[in-house]
């Protein structure tokens, strides 16, 4: 809408001075007075003196006065205390196939419920889902989804997990951790796919709830994560060794993007590194890059470096490497690293057949490290 | 290269009894204060020299502050009622925000008619943020439609505060509530991106002034209030020149923090370097050496 017609809208509603005032004013507040935030307490801060405070949820510790809202735009301190402004304020509610997330070693074939709020606490420049993670929660549409409802939903939907996804599910950390609590009551598996920018404490709270961890590491250079993630690369690191070394499952994400962070070297140190402080078995999906956000001058990443990653990281030592966002290609299914064979074919989020029994290749039986039931 | 000039008016009776600023004096400072700008004493004449009779004009205003240290409405409405009286339409006069709320809860009253100043924030129905992305330099960001059609020119209206991470917030931060996502840009103490946001085409293309609610100043712990921190310093700071007017804007903070024994923001490691990228941007001058500073008090 321009000005011209807001304007036009404006008197045609009745909006004009005078008259109009009352119900303008009734108008302004349906978007103003902020029915689309949630005021609940949030964990993991620590107050300070003169109503300060101090959030200790992800490494970025942000020290707000009065009124602030933190990095991430969607939790405030309000008069000395921090809240969270959404608390089941879902913006993005929908069933997808859970290799969409992507998690190839869980429950492969079913639907997951995957749902979002507002926010996240880093900003890459080829987000691939800014509008939503991007902006703060009065800017998108939300659905009031309490935690239990949200367990509720996907039972009668059919869906053996619920994701935490396409924003950075860090920043709705409470919302998270209680609808996974009520999820798990029901025998709902909970997963999350994150960026990995998240405090030891709240991860060790999030991981005794939970199933899996999906992290993207989005690159394996700190001048990289300071140029195109606005984040640190250390705390990333750290979560994805906290992940390993816990029960929880965990998957890896690497967008491989053209000329920004595709250095074979880099991607072999990073391989190295995987296999050494997470484990071979730990599998990792370096994925096509779309041009989007603010990086909208590269190509999307050729086949070839793709296929190049993976080879590297095969090389390394790693047993479950992946290609995402190529349809299709072999590298989308998973090779039992005993016999070689196929042990679930994939045609992009399409399950063709799974040849695992009881964690084990149908043909070998060398076991295939997952949650498959 | 003459010196960027900077005037700052000042009056003793500008509180009310109530504590509240003075409409009747907050008008005679704005002429007062135009006409030192502009060098014009005919009022109508100063205010045609830097706006157009069919301009639209923004005032951007800074409310995120409450009540208690925002741009206050008695501040902002006699600028408005003072253009309209003097050249401009006041149908073609915006008072906005972000969100309505906070301008609510800094005393405004809001409306959108179609005569009269219209006072609204960016969330009102119909208006919102450009669908397109601004990409300009380190900002990726949606600005405000009232910013980008609603006006052709702009006033940036701001508070004078002390910043706890910004060093100060004055005129160039308070276009932070233009775009959709300043959270963002508080990082490595907002530089370069308060620099980076006003020289965005939304912002850069349509300032024409910054003047600078500096009737109580908080001068330490901003930018939330604390009344031990806040200080009567009863002017308002004008310039063409968005970074001298903010230079200003920092050496009197600097001043009611030395008078309260306080260290200053460079001995904080909190010096506002957004202002001297400002200007090697060339959007105006930081250093003292090259601002001429006019203060003058009105009755």
């Amino acid at each position: 809408m321009n000005r011209r017609r807001f304007m036009r809208r404006a008197a045609g509603a009745g909006l004009a001075l005078g008259a109009g005032l009352p119900s303008l004013c009734g108008r302004l507040a349906a978007r103003g007075a902020g029915p689309n935030l949630s005021r609940v307490e949030a964990r993991y801060y620590r107050k300070l003196p003169d109503r300060e405070i101090e959030c200790r949820l992800c490494p970025r510790v942000c020290r707000l006065g009065d009124k602030e809202r933190g990095y991430c735009g969607v939790r405030e301190n309000i008069g000395g205390t921090y809240y969270t402004l959404v608390y089941g304020k879902v913006c993005s509610l929908n069933i997808d196939p859970i290799e969409k997330k992507p998690f190839f070693h869980v429950l492969p074939g079913t639907p997951a419920l995957s749902l979002a709020t507002a926010g996240c606490n880093v900003n890459c420049k080829f987000c691939q889902n800014w509008e939503i993670s991007q902006v703060r929660p009065e800017q998108v549409e939300a659905y009031d989804l309490a935690p239990e409802t949200a367990a509720v939903r996907a039972e009668e939907a059919g869906c053996p997990s619920i994701a935490y996804t396409y924003t950075e599910p860090t920043v709705f950390f409470e919302y998270m951790y209680d609808t996974a609590v009520r999820a798990k009551r029901k025998g709902i598996r909970n997963v999350v796919v994150t960026g990995g920018h998240i405090n030891a404490e709240p991860l060790g709270d999030l991981l005794s709830v939970v199933d899996a961890v999906k992290i993207d590491l989005k690159g394996f250079s700190q001048e990289f994560y300071s140029q195109y993630v606005r984040g640190e690369l250390k705390p990333v690191l750290e979560a994805i060794r906290t992940v390993a070394k816990s029960k929880v499952w965990l998957e890896i994400v690497y967008l491989v993007i053209p000329t920004l962070n595709d250095r074979m070297d880099l991607i072999r140190e990073m391989a190295k590194w995987v296999r050494r402080e997470a484990g071979e078995h730990v599998p990792v999906h370096f994925s096509r890059f779309h041009p989007m956000y603010l990086v909208k001058n590269l190509p999307p990443t050729p086949l070839s470096t793709l296929e190049s990653a993976r080879r590297t990281a095969l090389e390394e030592g790693l047993r479950f490497v992946y290609i995402g966002n190529v349809p299709g290609h072999g590298g989308e299914s998973t090779y039992c690293p005993g016999c070689g064979g196929v042990a679930i074919e994939r045609v992009g989020y399409s399950i063709e057949s799974v040849r695992i029994k009881k964690g084990k290749c149908e043909r070998c039986g060398t076991p295939i490290p997952g949650i498959w039931a | 290269m003459a010196a960027s000039r900077v005037v700052i008016v000042k009056s003793g009776n500008v509180w009310t009894a109530n504590d509240t600023p003075d409409p009747a004096v907050m008008t005679r400072m704005y002429a007062r204060g135009f006409s030192l700008l502009t060098g014009e004493r005919d009022d109508a004449v100063a205010v045609s020299s830097l706006f157009r009779p069919d301009d639209r004009v923004g005032i951007k205003v800074n409310t995120i502050g409450g009540r208690a240290i925002s741009t206050r409405p008695e501040v902002a409405l006699p600028l408005a009622g003072w253009l309209g009286r003097n050249g401009l339409r006041e149908k073609n006069l915006f008072i906005w925000d972000r969100t309505t709320r906070e301008l609510r809860d800094a005393g405004y009253a809001t409306s959108a008619g179609r005569s009269g100043v219209k006072v609204f924030g960016t969330d009102t129905d119909g208006v919102g943020y450009e669908p397109d992305l601004v990409s300009h330099l380190n900002v990726g960001s949606l600005f405000s439609k009232i910013q980008t059609e609603f006006v052709t020119a702009s006033i940036s209206l701001a508070i004078l505060k002390d910043h706890g991470l910004a060093g100060i917030t004055a005129g160039l931060k308070n276009y932070f509530g233009a775009i959709h996502n300043p959270n963002k840009y508080h990082d490595f103490r907002c530089n370069p991106f308060v620099a980076e946001v006003f020289d965005a085409p939304p912002v850069k293309t349509r300032h024409r002034l910054t003047v600078l609610d500096a009737l109580v100043v908080q001068f330490h712990k901003g930018p939330s209030y604390h009344s031990r921190w806040a200080a009567k310093y009863g002017g308002l700071v004008l310039s063409l020149d968005p970074v001298a007017a903010d230079s200003v804007g920092w050496t009197i903070i600097e001043e009611l923090r030395a008078a309260a024994g306080l260290p200053t923001l460079k001995d904080e490691g909190r010096a506002p370097e957004y202002l001297a990228t400002a200007e090697k941007m060339g959007l105006g001058r930081a250093r003292p050496a090259s601002i001429e500073t006019i203060e003058e008090t009105v009755a």
